[in-house]
Parts: C-alpha cells; structure tokens; sequence
C-alpha cells in the first residue's frame, strides 16, 4: 500500500509553479544557470533557495552578462545555457545576448519573468512584450499564463533549442503562474509534428556528392560551426584524409582540425589566410559542411567560386541556396553526412593542390605573420602577444576572444590542439560578448584553462563582470590587447576613411586599478621582456587574473578582404 | 520578374504564429498584398494564405525560412495558374431613388453578384469570384458613388 502511494507522489507532485520550473531544469540535467533577481521573478528565486544544493545559480551583474555566459556555457557543452531574468529591463537586457545566440546556432534558454497575467497589456510596472520583442531573434519563444503547462513548455524548449539547428528559445512566466499549485508530471519524451529537424542524408545526394569528389582535380573543404555542433570533428578528418582534400574552417569550424594537420590550409574571410581565401576560386568542388556562406566570407558573391560545383551540407534547408546556388543541396546532421560521403568516395590524394596553399602560406608568413608575430623592436604587438599565450598553453586553452582587432588575432595565431576550443561572437559581432562568455565557458569547463582575449573597447562594455568573477573566485584569465582605440573602426578609418579618426580613440581607465577595485589580481605590461614572465605568472595564478597589455596603437590585421571585393582581391598590406 | 505568389501555409494554431510570419515579410521588405487566415480541416491547424508580389528566387528563401518556424508544418508557393481562386466583396451604395437601384440591381445580376443587405438609403452587394472579376464590377459600380468597399484577400485551393 505504502508503495503505490509512493509510486503516485512520484508520478505526480503537487507544486508551485516555481518549483516546477527548478523541477523541469533538473529534469532537463541543467547545472549551471545564470542570471538576476527582480519583481517579476521573485517566486522562482523563492523556490530556487530550497534547490541550490543542486542547481549552481551564477549572480551576474547585468543580465546581458547572463545571456553572453549561458552562451559561453552552451556553446562547450553543447547542451542549453540556461539564464534567468524579471521582466521589463530585466528581459530586455537579455535581447543582445539572444540574437547573439541566433545568429551563432547557440543552444540557450532564457527564462523571464513577467507580471500577473491579468496587468499583461496594461503597460504595468517593469511590463515589456517580451515576447513580441524576442520573437525575431529566438527559436521559438512562448508565455506561460497557466502553471499546468510549465512541464510541457520547458521539455519541448529543450528540445527545440538543442536539436536541429541549436538556437535560443524564451519562456516568459507570469507571476501568478509562479505561485500557482497544480500536479507536477513531466513528459517523457517530446514529439512536435510540425518540427522534426532531417539528420539523415538523402542517398543519391550523397552518391552524387562522391562522384563529383572522386573526379574533383582541386577539392576544397569548407567546415563551419556545424561540424562542432555535430560533434563531427573526427569523421570530418578521416573524410579529408581519405580523398587528401585540404580544409579551411570558418571563423566558428575554428579548432575542428588541429592547426598543425597536414590537410589544414587555414582560415576563412575577411581576416582570415591568404590561401584559404585566395585560392577558394581555383577550385573545381567545393564541399562546405555545416557553414552558412556569410558575406564575410565569399566576399562579393558574383565573383565566388566560379569554377566550383558546391555540395552543400546544412541541417537547416534555408541555408542551402540561400547566398551561394549549390549544384548538391543536402539537408542533414553534419555528422551523418561526413560518415555516409567519407564511405561512399574513393581513396585519393591531391599532393600539387594541397602544397598550392603552403606557397600561399609562405607568401603570407613573409608579408604579414613575421612582423606580426616575431617583431624584434618598437611596440609588442597583438599577433606576438597572442602566439605567447598559445605556447604557454601548448594549444590546449579555450580562447574566448570578443570582437574586433585582437578577435582576428586570436583567430589567425593561435595554434589548437582540441576541437571546440574557440568561441567568439561571430554573426553578430558583440563586443562585450568576451568577458562573460569566458565565464560560462569556465563554469562548462572548470578543468580547462579558459582565456578571455578581448580589446580596451570590448571589455568596457561588460566590465561588471569582473564582480561576479570575484564573487564565484573563478579563474578565468582576461587579456586586454590594449591600443587606446577601437582597433578594428580605427583600421577602416585609416584604409576607407581617408584616416578620419572619428570618435575612436580612447581614454581609458587603469584597468589593473579596476580590476583590483573589484579585488582581483592584475597587471600591466608594457614591454616586450615583460611579456613572458607576465603571462606566466597569469596561467600560474588559480584565481581570476586580469592582465593589461599596451601594444602598438596604430596597427592593422592583414590579409585582409574589404567589403564588397572579391576573395581574390586580398590585401597583403 | 515580379509575379503574383500565393504563399499557402499550414501551421498550428497558436497566437504568435502571424506575429514570426509578417516579420519575415518585413525583413525580406516584401508588401503582404493579401492576407487571410482560418482553421482548416485538421483541427488545431490554421491555414494562412498570402499574397504577395515579388521575385521568385525571393519567394523560394521565404518559403524555405517559413519552415524555421517551429509551428508550421508546410509551405507551399504558387502561381495564380494552379490556383482556384476565390474572394469576396461587400459594397455599399447609396440608392435612394428606384431607377437607380434597378440599374444596380441589373448590373449586379449581369456580374454574377448579389444584394445582400437593402435598406431605405442604401444597397450592399456581395460578390465572390476572382481579383478580375470583383475590380470589373467596383469599376462598373463606380459612377453610382461607392460608400464602402471592402474585400476579403483570396482563398484558394489547389487544381
């Protein structure tokens, strides 16, 4: 008898709303979650006191902070980041980080608050339509007026915010559906007929996509963030080795390949390799897997791969055709594609064209990565200081880099060893994404060392940060490539602007004198004999450390595309 | 070229499911012509029927974006060739005097329409058929001074 009641009690529980929610996480497997208390969300914060044993809550200081670290946070796991918000100002705080999240594929789910569902439309305290607001840049977003429906709602949010193509989903809670009771019971498993995501390749595309392989002269590779969401690093590696196809990786495919593999040709777009930009137009097939095309990298897009047939992989069918018309459109899960292709084509080498790049690589070491990297006099420079921090950490940190100058830099020098060990705000470009995405990275990956590299502009606009960082002691390294100005409008200025520096030099605060306001480590460095010692005593440190770097003011990242021209116009200088 | 597009959607009927549509729209900077929305045979499910001009590449990355929308189950686009096309009319007329409603009256005949709603002062007439057809008749109606003329955006079924 006392079993079968037991069996009921666990079948269904009577709870608050807000105890359904923290319920619903644990269901989901969440540890982490970020977040900011306020009005609207006081009931979850409530229930959240009983639960802290199991679920880590992380007090952020702006919930932009939030967003950027669930971020930071799923984008290592690979599983959602969850943060947590009040309405008004609270959610719309949230919106950077969010279509952040869009534009990069990053698994998230936000949960916000909103006021007692008879004041919604009344234009009532800290009220916003949130999920008017949010509705272009989530997944999926849905209001919660009914505690009954919170089990329902937060399974298929998982679900639709991990599969298929990952992105950022929105529950927004009313108050009164916080505090209502009703019978906990959460589903099992979640179907939604209208969206149920292709993974698995059609086969005559694949067979197809072979052919053209097997007959290709001069294959080319192009992976993107989709292998790592795949989890397809290895297959991909196997598939190039297999048909001796050279690969170049998309600033978030950055890390599938190690740096130093034979069939690794470098980066792509704007910023990215010589060759792997210029010689994109000499190939004959073009396989680019889980990428998207952006104008970043085709550059402009009448003159692109004009002698290339592309066989497109992507599980999102909108992409396929979308920029770039591919002769083999295949909508699948990146991983499935790679294995069924790599078994459907032939063994083969390509030893002329693969060595086409080195040459390219060659060029572009004497031009650009010399002075760049090893500079013997004057300023240290973001190139050298970047190659340090990479010997220092033998390729293994996770580098967090936010936008601009030095986010090229980390993306062109350093060396990686392990997949999914870069992470930056690509699509939308957010400066200020850096700082907390490190964070949530580190929460994600406590036994890696996780590196912030970010620029005098971009950390200032997250800064209080640094106090949630204090406040957890965690020991995420921050690099400021400090040049006194926003490098990368700088750079424009001087090539586009006829070097009009409008509005982008910077007075900057001390930023070690900041950073021990919020009492933690830092320091400065100025000179190049410092560099080193400096950065040791940084990795050596178990706390966060925050490290101040004054390199040259006025330098500019090369190889370089401008907008509008062709790949194969690439500036050296 | 720019072509009439009749984009068919089917998606669970949910609020916010036309909020994420006409966003797509307005990014695409594409005028929504004609719209009409309502439940359809599958209960749960409301077909949305949208008409617009636009180029067909463009029309084909809507399409294709319409399908991230996590509640619609399909989307078809087509021209107004495949297309059985129906809409409807209500116009109101002043018509006081009884030579001149006889002239509406036969006018509304010939054009396949009908009085729906008579009064002292006025006529309402209510004419489905196509785009054409419901234009020829507002034309010929004209010069009796319309009060009122409002349409329903099409409907349509596949031949």
């Amino acid at each position: 008898m006392k079993i079968g009641v037991r069996k009921l009690k666990s079948k269904f529980m009577k709870m608050t709303g807000s105890q359904a929610v923290m319920e619903s996480l644990l269901r989901e497997n969440v540890k982490v979650i970020f977040g900011y208390p306020g009005g609207a969300i006081m009931p979850v914060y409530d229930a959240l006191y009983d639960y802290m044993d199991r679920i880590k809550h992380v007090l952020v200081r702006h919930e932009q902070g939030a967003a950027h670290a669930a971020e930071g946070y799923g984008r290592i796991t690979g599983e959602p980041g969850v943060c947590l918000a009040t309405s008004g100002p609270g959610a719309t705080n949230l919106v950077t980080g969010i279509a952040d999240a869009m534009m990069d594929c990053v698994p998230m789910v936000c949960i916000t608050g909103q006021v007692a569902s008879h004041l919604v439309g009344s234009d009532a305290f800290q009220e916003a339509d949130v999920i008017g607001i949010t509705a272009p840049i989530t997944k999926w977003n849905y209001q919660i007026t009914d505690a009954n429906e919170i089990p329902e709602v937060f399974a298929k949010a998982f679900h639709i915010a991990r599969t298929g193509r990952p992105g950022p989903v929105l529950i927004d809670i009313t108050k009164d559906a916080q505090f209502a009771t009703f019978d906990f019971s959460y589903p099992k498993e979640v179907k939604i007929e209208s969206y149920q995501p292709t993974t698995h390749p059609h086969p005559k595309q694949i067979e197809l996509a072979a052919e053209f392989l097997n007959k290709s002269k001069r294959p080319y590779i192009l992976a993107g963030h989709g292998v790592i969401i795949a989890k397809a690093e290895k297959d991909l590696i196997k598939l190039a080795e297999k048909g001796g196809i050279p690969v170049a990786q998309t600033l978030h495919g950055i890390s599938i390949f190690p740096s130093a593999h034979p069939l690794y040709v470098g980066f792509l777009g704007m910023h990215g390799n010589y060759g792997s930009n210029f010689l994109s137009n000499k190939a004959d097939v073009v396989l680019a897997v889980g990428m998207r095309f952006d104008d970043r990298v085709t550059g402009r897009l009448k003159d692109y791969l004009p002698e290339a047939k592309i066989i497109h992989i992507d599980i999102d069918p909108a992409e396929l055709n979308k920029n770039v018309k591919a002769e083999i459109p295949i909508v699948a899960d990146a991983k499935l594609a790679i294995q069924a292709l790599e078994k459907a084509m032939k063994k083969n080498s390509h030893k002329e064209w693969v060595h086409e790049f080195r040459k390219c690589y060659k060029i572009e070491e004497k031009k650009v990565i010399e002075n760049e990297c090893s500079p013997k006099k004057g300023k240290i420079k973001m190139g050298e200081a970047i190659v340090k921090i990479n010997e220092l950490t033998r390729g293994e940190a996770i580098i967090v880099a936010d936008v601009g100058q030095h986010q090229m830099m980390a993306a062109r020098y350093t060396k990686y060893t392990k997949p999914n060990s870069f992470i930056t705000s690509g699509g939308m470009g957010t400066m200020g994404f850096a700082l907390p995405a490190a964070m949530g990275a580190k929460f994600a990956a406590p036994n890696r060392e996780v590196i912030c590299i970010t620029g005098d502009g971009g950390v200032q606009m997250n800064i209080q940060e640094l106090a949630t960082l204090a406040q957890e002691s965690l020991p995420v390294k921050i690099v400021i490539l400090n040049n006194n100005y926003l490098g990368m409008v700088r750079q424009w200025q001087e090539l586009f602007f006829k070097k009009r520096y409008s509005m982008t030099k910077m007075t900057n605060p001390d930023f070690v004198a900041v950073a021990k306001g919020f009492y933690l480590d830092a320091e400065k460095v100025e000179k190049r004999a410092e560099l080193t010692s400096a950065l040791k005593r940084m990795l050596k440190s178990k706390k966060p450390y925050l490290l101040d770097i004054k390199v040259e003011k006025e330098q500019n990242v090369f190889p370089m595309i401008a907008t509008g021209a062709s790949v194969e116009e690439v500036r050296l200088e | 070229m720019k072509q009439n597009y009749t984009i068919t959607a089917i998606a669970e009927n949910r609020p916010g499911v036309l909020y994420r549509i006409a966003d797509l729209f307005l990014r695409r900077k594409v005028n929504i012509e004609s719209l009409t929305v309502s439940e359809i045979e599958h209960a749960g499910q409301s077909r949305f029927t949208i008409l617009v001009r636009a180029e067909p590449n463009l029309v084909e990355k809507i399409v294709k974006q319409l399908y991230r929308i996590i509640e619609i189950t399909k989307v078809i686009d087509s021209l107004d060739e495949s297309l059985i096309i129906k809409e409807i009319a209500l116009i109101k007329i002043t018509a006081r005097n009884l030579e001149r409603r006889r002239e509406i009256e036969h006018l509304v005949h010939l054009a396949n329409g009908k009085i729906s709603a008579v009064n002292q002062s006025y006529l309402v007439i209510e004419k489905t058929g196509t785009e054409t057809e419901i234009d020829s008749l507002h034309e010929l109606l004209k010069p009796f001074g319309i009060r009122e003329f409002v349409r329903s955006g099409r409907i349509v079924v596949f031949k």
